[in-house]
C-alpha cells in the first residue's frame, strides 16, 4: 500500500515537471544569424604600418569584403556579424486547448554589424587600421524589449 | 505484420523529423579556382580576366587602377519548428576575389579569400 502510494506520487511528480518544463518552455522561439568569421585583435597584430601589403593581409586574414576608396586611399572593409533574435509567446500555452491561437508575444532582436578596416596608401602597403567599435556579448535568449 | 512494421517505422520518422526546416540560400556563382591558375600576374590582361572567370560583380576604382571584384555568398539554415519551442540559425560566409589591374589594363595583383567551405547547418544557436 505505501509503495503504491509512493509510486503514484512519483508518477504525479514527474507529470508536474514535464508540464512545468514545457510552460516555461512555450512559445520560446530562438533565432541567430551569424555571417562571416569574426577578426580578432590577437589576428592583426601581425599589422605593420608602412610594411604590410594588401597581399600579406589576404594571407593572414583573408580578402576584404569589400574595397572602396576615400579620400586617404584605398580601403579595405571586412565585414561580420552576429544577430541574435528571441522571442517569447505567452499565448503558446493556451494553443493545444484552445480553437484559436492567441498571441502574446516579447520580442528582442541584437543585430551587431561590426567592421575592420584598412587603409592603404598608394604602394598597397597598410596606412592606418581599426576595427569599427567593438560590442559586448550580448545573451542568445534576452526576449525583455524594454 | 511486415506491413504494419513498415508503417510503424514511417510514422516513427516523421514523427522525429516534423518540425525540422533545412534551408540555403546563395548569391552569384561559385568563384572557379582553376580558372584563377589561368591568370598571370603581369601578362593577362582584362578581356583575358573576364574571358577566364567572366564580368566582374563590382568593379571598383582605386589609386588610379581598375579593381575587378567577384563575390560569392553561402547561407545554410536549419530550423526546428515545433509546438512550443523553436530554433533557427542560420551561417552566412562569403567568397571574394579581387583582380587589380595596372594602367594598361594588366593584371598586377590577385588576392583571393574563400570562406564558404567552412559554411555548417548548426541547428544549436547557442555557443560560438
Amino acid at each position: 500500500m505505501v509503495t503504491n502510494v509512493a509510486a503514484r506520487f512519483s508518477s504525479i511528480s514527474l507529470v508536474v515537471v514535464t508540464l512545468c518544463i514545457l510552460l516555461f518552455c512555450a512559445g520560446c522561439s530562438v533565432r541567430r544569424v551569424v555571417f562571416n568569421d569574426v577578426v580578432t585583435l590577437e589576428q592583426v597584430n601581425f599589422i605593420r604600418v608602412g610594411q604590410t601589403t594588401m597581399l600579406e593581409l589576404a594571407d593572414h586574414i583573408g580578402a576584404p569584403d569589400e574595397v572602396t576608396e576615400s579620400e586617404f586611399g584605398v580601403v579595405a572593409l571586412y565585414n561580420w556579424s552576429d544577430t541574435k533574435s528571441a522571442a517569447l509567446d505567452f499565448g503558446a500555452v493556451a494553443r493545444p486547448f484552445l480553437p484559436y491561437a492567441p498571441t502574446m508575444t516579447l520580442n528582442k532582436t541584437g543585430i551587431t554589424p561590426e567592421q575592420f578596416q584598412v587603409v592603404f596608401d598608394p604602394q598597397w602597403t597598410v596606412r592606418a587600421y581599426g576595427f569599427s567599435r567593438r560590442t559586448t556579448d550580448e545573451p542568445v535568449i534576452w526576449f525583455w524589449p524594454f | 505484420m511486415l506491413f504494419v512494421k513498415q508503417l510503424a517505422g514511417i510514422i516513427i520518422v516523421l514523427v522525429l523529423t516534423q518540425g525540422c526546416v533545412v534551408s540555403r540560400g546563395t548569391i552569384g556563382e561559385p568563384i572557379q579556382e582553376d580558372a584563377l591558375s589561368r591568370i598571370k600576374k603581369g601578362t593577362t590582361t582584362m578581356a583575358e580576366v573576364v574571358s577566364a572567370i567572366g564580368a566582374p560583380d563590382r568593379i571598383v576604382r582605386g589609386n588610379d587602377r581598375e579593381i575587378f571584384h567577384y563575390y560569392y555568398y553561402d547561407a545554410k539554415s536549419p530550423a526546428l519548428l515545433l509546438l512550443l519551442l523553436n530554433f533557427i540559425r542560420m551561417d552566412i560566409k562569403s567568397d571574394n576575389l579581387y583582380v587589380f589591374f595596372n594602367k594598361n589594363g594588366i593584371v598586377e595583383e590577385v588576392v583571393y579569400g574563400k570562406r564558404t567551405g567552412h559554411t555548417q547547418f548548426r541547428l544549436w544557436p547557442f555557443g560560438d
